[in-house]
């Protein structure tokens, strides 16, 4: 698994190969500096201890050690900036592309939207340490400890030995150790997500929870839901630690036996005091990249764990798209031709054959779950019809770049969204010079004007996030505003009364059938007030469509339409 | 400083755990101190002693240094492994205390404080910024207490050999330790808040562009929203860029500190053996010393610099936390109601003190068992009613009575008990059919709840699904179509029998034929209940006892 997603992490560092390779150098470099510093440092004790010098003579060593101590400086300095200058190109060009990729992919797939900002964010930001210490460290630990032991090996064969057997073997266990954690680390990751998903669910339905009183009982949940996350990860840890333990092991013990072997072969006279103490000082700096690397190591495996979530998102099917622009027309004529959608198995729209007119209102009419939505996002390009096709004034729709048939249509989904910022700001979404007098018209045709204008600051007000500072009512008429404000010839509208009360759902309704000549008007309704006043009706019933006329031809007949409008009847008298 | 503070005391009961943890680190450093230093004589004063002729070799004590030297390497090991584990799981434990503690805080401020700040926003706050504060025993409190207690044992061992050389050790320590950082943490205070801020804002910006997709897309609005999100990651990259130079500064500072101090300590030491003051092995020895000493100040630069993280996460998490609940908690257990009826009088509610009276002099009587409806646009205050009714928000003047009693001497949790609300915001938990039912009456077993499914109309949409009550309903319910997920609270408000029903706008979103069902069902649930119908329109009236129409903040009887 991990074999796969190295290569593909590398293949990523390449956005910033030059950084990425200058901070590498210099880690290399500033190893051979320590070297140095090692040798001058053994000669000054072994001169001051031994052979009884003192310093005034020795100032000119002094001197230059000082000297590789500001140059050690410097190139510390320099390889932090290059690896944190390549880490950064890296993260911001994943995020814009991944970002891209959702894009592709529409909005009709779904998924937790915390959870994929986490992975963006959160997951994005574990890959730093990746580029920026674990990279750079790799190459480090072979070639520090190669130096290292070049050095050694003619001073002192047998604490060479020593060094060559324990340095090795600290990643052959560190690997077999840590083929484990890894594991279990892509399991915390995905605690982590769960809890940080869990936590937005139980703040968005805090409300929920105190009407039913049980907002206190979550406490317990959390307080469970911690713990079992305490439990996962510290299972993880203890065989993760190990890795650590290990270095530690041999580290220590490496240094406990080059000193007892050397203290047993100095005390017969057998060896000089200076090479001994020079290994002494080296043999430290000899783990220091390995030691380096298993805090560097942990870094990988969390960068692995998120660079799964995050090729994934990379990886995602997108939409198919058209090549061809839509052809510019006055008005628009669409014909579905044996379309139809399965999702999973099932097929959602069958078969569906309909016509509508141009400059004409069509209401679809059915019972939830009769495909009416589904059939929406087909028309809006966020669905691929399985089979069939939607031809708009004669072109096919899968041929159309998305953008141009984007740009023809003005839409009001089931629960419009809001964004962040002012009215204003939402009213002119996507419109490229937004001028004012466009938008308060909009406002008006939606019966919006007169709230937005007692708002605090009228057109200016907040509507905080998702539209939380307005009413589902006001949302709604500022979302069809939104649609007006683009004087688009076709318009979807997806429920278009609903949180209305009747007096301004029919006001609405008015409004929608006083729309410019020409503008075609596909509406899907539960209300059927609305279908009294299409000019043609679509009655929709497990995804296919069973009946379609004007109000007065489909009363006229029995049929699903005419039970539907009795019921409907018959409920203002219950 | 006094954030910190507070973070630490409200850590304190787990004070047990997190002295062990600070224990087992500070042995650690001192074994590898141990083993360096001693290495370092042993090395000297077994090569004099070769030096020295076959008397005093015989004379030697090679046994116990060695043995020393292999205890320390020993302890070390295991000591690490244990400060690893128990450090970990003290983390661990307190992050499970603060959620539970800021839940706590939280709960009571719902839903009237987070009625205006943004979900992705509360999201970050609460998971990133206790995240953060959680490490603050990890990263911050472990590394800075045990450096302080490591490095005085470190140098009140120098002070035996030489007074300078130790005066030396904790001068390095310092600057290595504290004023490096302490410059680093300085120059990064600003980047810091600036990535908490930059971050926030791009969650939020993701977060709205993967709900909002559709619109992005429709409207042409997705390139602009590109633009924003590439503009606050440049940004974000500017703040993490500067924080780097910062750390890179603030690293090569630090080792040329340690570095000088192994250079003045070899001074010292060298001119105290030229004095006679200590022995030739002793100098190496204080070498080693001074080198190993370093361990305990390596990750104080991190440590400092995340103090600046921390305090920002802490200013935030406490403000929120300390703001004052809407409505003062009753000081006196709930009287138990003598019926169920409320009496409102001249009641007069507004949101902030110079807002609008959204209720203005408000009156109504529902005497117990009563069918009472609502009527009135959207915004005329229905949804005021119920946070009035169920302690949300503080009312001021007039007078309020819920069976016989002050409304005051009731708590939310107190009304939520009497009170089952039908809202058109229910919200649905992204988790399964059944949790999301029995959150309404966990007590409630399987036949109860397809009876609650079948009184709302949704028993066969459950039995078609392939798992059954155990089909998850995706975020925010988005796997149920609106009508669905309205019949979801019904079923809940069925599996609740509580004496009053309150009833917002329960049938917007169906379409007619299930809105009929639906009100003939409703009509069976009604029955000895007390109820309040809010709606905007007037299909279901005919079920109502009174119709009071809501206006200008005061209900009319109009039938």
């Amino acid at each position: 698994m991990s074999e796969r997603i190295d290569p593909r992490l590398m293949r990523e560092g390449r956005r910033a190969r030059g950084a990425l390779y200058g901070s590498i150098a210099l880690g290399l470099v500033s190893a051979w500096v320590i070297i140095g510093q090692a040798v001058l440092l053994a000669k000054l004790v072994n001169s001051i201890s031994f052979r009884h010098i003192t310093l005034t003579p020795l100032l000119h060593w002094i001197v230059a050690l000082g000297g590789l101590f500001l140059l050690r400086a410097g190139f510390t300095l320099g390889a932090e900036l290059l690896a944190s200058r390549a880490s950064l190109a890296i993260k911001t060009g994943l995020r814009a592309t991944m970002l891209e990729k959702l894009l592709a992919r529409g909005p009709a797939w779904e998924a937790a939207s915390a959870e994929v900002a986490t992975t963006m964010l959160d997951g994005v930001e574990t890959l730093e340490p990746y580029f920026s210490r674990y990279l750079p460290q790799m190459y480090l630990c072979v070639a520090v400890p190669l130096a290292i032991l070049a050095l050694v090996f003619p001073l002192d064969w047998i604490s060479g030995l020593v060094l060559l057997v324990a340095g090795p073997l600290i990643p052959l266990f560190m690997v077999l150790v840590g083929y484990r954690a890894e594991a279990i680390t892509q399991r915390q990751w995905e605690k982590l997500l769960q809890l940080g998903t869990h936590f937005l669910d139980v703040l968005q339905g805090l409300t929920t929870l105190k009407l039913f009183g049980r907002a206190r009982d979550e406490i317990s949940i959390i307080a469970r839901i911690s713990d079992d996350y305490r439990l996962t990860t510290m299972e993880g840890l203890r065989i993760a630690f190990l890795t650590s333990a290990v270095l530690e092991f041999f580290a220590s013990l490496a240094i406990a036996l080059v000193a007892v072997l050397f203290g047993a072969r100095l005390i017969h006279g057998h060896f000089a005091f200076y090479p001994a103490f020079l290994v002494l000082l080296l043999a430290p700096e000899f783990f220091v990249p390995l030691r380096g690397l298993s805090v560097h190591y942990h870094a990988r495996m969390s960068a692995i764990a998120s660079a799964k979530q995050i090729f994934e998102l990379l990886d995602a099917p997108a939409l198919p798209r058209g090549t061809v622009a839509l052809s510019t027309a006055e008005n628009f004529d669409i014909i579905c031709e044996n379309l139809s959608y399965s999702y999973a198995g099932r097929a959602v729209v069958e078969d569906f054959t309909a016509r509508f007119p141009a400059g004409r209102i069509t209401v679809i009419v059915g019972a939830s779950g009769a495909g009416k939505t589904t059939l929406s996002r087909l028309l809006l390009g966020f669905l691929a019809p399985t089979c069939g096709r939607i031809l708009v004034n004669g072109q096919n729709l899968a041929d159309v770049v998305p953008e141009s048939w984007w740009r023809a249509l003005a839409w009001v989904p089931q629960t419009p969204r809001l964004f962040h910022g002012s009215i204003e700001d939402n009213l002119a979404l996507g419109l490229d010079a937004p001028d004012f007098a466009r938008l308060r018209g909009a406002a008006a045709r939606a019966h919006a004007y007169n709230f937005i204008e007692s708002q605090p600051g009228k057109f200016s007000a907040d509507v905080g996030e998702g539209g939380s500072k307005l009413s589902g009512g006001e949302i709604q008429r500022v979302a069809l505003a939104r649609a007006y404000a683009r004087n688009a010839k076709l318009l979807i509208l997806d429920e278009p009364t609903a949180h209305l009360d009747s007096r301004t759902a029919s006001d609405i309704l008015d409004a929608i059938f006083t729309l410019p000549e020409g503008s075609t008007v596909i509406i899907i309704a539960h209300r059927l007030a609305i279908a009294e006043r299409a000019d043609q009706i679509l009655v929709m019933e497990g995804g296919r469509l069973i009946q379609s006329g004007t109000h007065e031809s489909l009363m006229a007949v029995p049929g699903s339409y005419r039970s539907l409008v009795v019921a409907q009847k018959e409920l203002a008298n219950v | 400083m006094s954030d910190i503070w507070r973070l630490v005391r409200l850590l304190s009961p787990r004070r047990g755990w997190m002295l062990a943890g600070l224990g087992l680190a500070a042995m650690t450093l001192l074994a590898n101190f141990g083993l360096l230093a001693l290495s370092g004589w042993f090395l000297a004063a077994t090569a004099l002693t070769g030096l020295a002729g076959i008397t005093a070799q015989n004379a030697f004590n090679f046994f116990t240094p060695s043995a020393l030297v292999r205890f320390f390497a020993t302890l070390r090991v295991g000591s690490r492994y244990a400060e690893r584990l128990v450090t970990h799981e003290a983390t661990f434990r307190l992050l499970a205390d603060l959620r539970v503690w800021f839940y706590r805080r939280l709960e009571p401020l719902a839903p009237a404080a987070l009625q205006t700040r943004r979900a992705g926003d509360l999201l970050n706050r609460i998971v990133t910024d206790i995240d953060t504060l959680n490490l603050f025993y990890l990263r911050v409190f472990v590394p800075v207490l045990t450096a302080i207690a490591a490095g005085l044992i470190m140098a009140a061992f120098f002070a035996f050999f030489s007074w300078p050389a130790a005066l030396a050790l904790i001068v390095g320590l310092s600057v290595n330790g504290i004023l490096a950082p302490t410059l680093t943490s300085k120059k990064g205070a600003k980047p810091g808040a600036e990535i908490s801020r930059i971050t926030a804002a791009l969650r939020t910006e993701y977060v709205e562009a993967l709900q909002g997709m559709g619109e992005l897309l429709v409207f042409g609005a997705a390139p602009a929203m590109q633009v924003r999100a590439a503009a606050l990651n440049s940004e974000l990259a500017a703040a993490q860029a500067e924080m780097g130079q910062v750390a890179g500064l603030g690293l090569a500072l630090s080792g040329l500190a340690a570095n000088a101090t192994l250079l003045t300590v070899l001074i010292f030491g060298a001119r105290r053996f030229e004095t006679g003051g200590i022995s030739a092995s002793q100098v190496p020895m204080l070498v080693l010393g001074a080198m190993a000493a370093f361990e305990a100040t390596a990750p104080l630069p991190a440590a400092l610099q995340f103090v600046g993280q921390i305090k920002a996460a802490a200013r935030r998490i406490f403000a929120l936390a300390d703001q004052a609940p809407p409505v003062p908690a009753p000081v006196l257990p709930a009287p138990v109601p003598e019926n169920f009826g409320l009496e409102l009088k001249n009641i007069t509610l507004r949101y902030s003190p110079d807002g609008l009276a959204i209720l203005d002099r408000f009156s109504l009587s529902v005497p117990q068992g009563r069918h009472i409806g609502i009527v009135g646009p959207s915004g005329a205050g229905k949804t005021t009613l119920i946070n009035l009714l169920m302690r949300f928000h503080e009312y001021k003047g007039g007078e309020a009575r819920f069976g016989g009693h002050d409304l005051r001497a009731y708590s939310s949790a107190d009304m939520a008990r009497y009170a089952t609300i039908i809202s058109q915001r229910s919200y649905l938990f992204h988790t399964t059919i059944r949790d999301n039912l029995l959150l309404a009456n966990g007590a409630a077993d399987e036949a109860a709840l397809w009876h609650a499914l079948g009184v709302a109309q949704l028993a066969d949409f459950v039995r078609s699904l392939p798992a059954g009550l155990d089909s998850t309903v995706g975020e925010g319910g988005s796997k149920l179509s609106g009508g669905q997920a309205r019949r979801v609270a019904l079923a809940r408000a069925v599996l609740k029998p509580a004496p009053w029903l309150i009833l917002d706008e329960p049938t917007e979103g169906l379409d007619a034929e299930t809105e009929r069902a639906y009100l003939a069902d409703l009509a069976l649930i009604l029955e000895g209940r007390t109820v309040l119908y809010i709606t905007h329109r007037h299909a279901g009236l005919a079920l109502m006892d009174e119709v009071y129409a809501l206006r200008r903040g005061k209900a009319v009887r109009i039938s």
